[in-house]
């Protein structure tokens, strides 16, 4: 079992469903990644860098987007 | 109209819009294109996991408006300083409108965390456009560490109480060096065009237009004050004095004295 904590919150994998990068990770939860931009573990990652970024147990996601405000 | 100039890029409208708080993304971009307006301000929150459905800015043509997001919600510099290089990435500019509010009651920002946010933020390259209370000193200690506007407060943020900081934002505007952008409390077109009399550079509304009964038609009535503002004050405004001055001539009344 692998837990990733994304947006504040523990999210548990079998070890066959661990999603093996951000690109991945994006697909499983149905989030459109053109408008995304991650934070793994403090480090922002650029979209372009999504699909070659590993993921591993116990690391911290940040999915960030646009939203309305003044 | 001139052209508003901010960090060399040139706009024709004075107008900047929030997207916060409208009824649905269709009245949103309706009430952005009738406003005129050309910079366009949106906030950074956590994507919504649960909903696939909360993109609400896909509404927005980015090809027509520069994107200014801002750092709500950065109680810190620290804060800011994260939220506004996530920003980056989401847009590929480097554009930030900066705001600190750690106070959640008046939303009043925090200067000093703002100044330290601003060093940083400027020194990394970024075209800072802050937010503050009207003060006159600060303005000057941002506009000395590097930022391309001041955009100090009329009245707190979604108040719709006015220019309640008239005699600072006076002061403010005689001493900017940068473009000063009077920003929250704006709650009618005549509050934006009497900051525009005064010599603001340009205003930026959102609660306003977004809360409004009908926000497309009232964004169209911010547009006109603005421009009515700015027109104005490019015209030199007649003097001002306690007595009456007959518009009409003394002389040649059909009266016999």
């Amino acid at each position: 079992m692998s837990v990733l904590k994304i947006n504040g919150k523990d999210k548990s994998f079998e070890e066959d469903s661990m999603p093996a990068t951000l690109t991945d990770l994006l697909r499983l939860m149905k989030v459109d990644s053109a408008t995304v931009v991650a934070e793994l573990d403090g480090q922002i990652i650029e979209r372009a860098n999504f699909a070659t970024t590993p993921l591993k147990d116990g690391q911290t996601i940040e999915l960030v987007r646009f939203a309305p405000g003044g | 109209m001139d052209q508003l100039i901010i960090a060399d890029r040139k706009f024709d409208s004075r107008l900047l819009i929030g997207t916060g708080k409208f009824a649905s993304s269709k009245i949103m971009a309706q009430a952005i294109e009738a406003s005129g307006s050309q910079i366009v301000t949106v906030a950074l929150r956590r994507v919504d996991i649960t909903n696939q459905n909360d993109d609400m800015l896909s509404a927005i043509d980015r090809s027509k408006y520069l994107l200014l997001p801002n750092t709500s919600g950065a109680r810190t510099a620290d804060e800011a300083v994260r939220l506004s290089r996530l920003a980056r990435a989401a847009t590929g500019i480097n554009w930030v409108k900066l705001e600190v509010t750690p106070d959640p009651y008046y939303l009043l920002p925090d200067p000093i965390e703002t100044l330290k946010a601003a060093e940083i933020l400027v020194k990394d390259g970024f075209v800072v456009l802050p937010y503050i209370n009207a003060d006159p000193i600060l303005s000057k200690k941002l506009q000395d560490a590097g930022t391309a506007t001041v955009m100090p407060l009329a009245s707190p943020i979604g108040s719709n109480q006015g220019l309640k900081t008239r005699a600072a934002l006076e002061i403010i505007i005689e001493q900017a060096t940068v473009p000063v952008v009077v920003d929250a409390g704006l709650g009618l077109p005549s509050h934006a065009a009497e900051a525009m009399e005064l010599g603001a550079d340009a205003v930026l509304v959102n609660t306003a237009i977004a809360t409004a009964a009908d926000p497309v038609k009232m964004a169209e009535a911010f547009k006109l004050a603005v421009e009515a503002g700015r027109i104005a004050y490019l015209s030199g405004a007649a003097a001002e004095s306690k007595k009456a001055s007959a518009s009409s001539p003394l002389t040649g009344f059909l009266r016999n004295e």
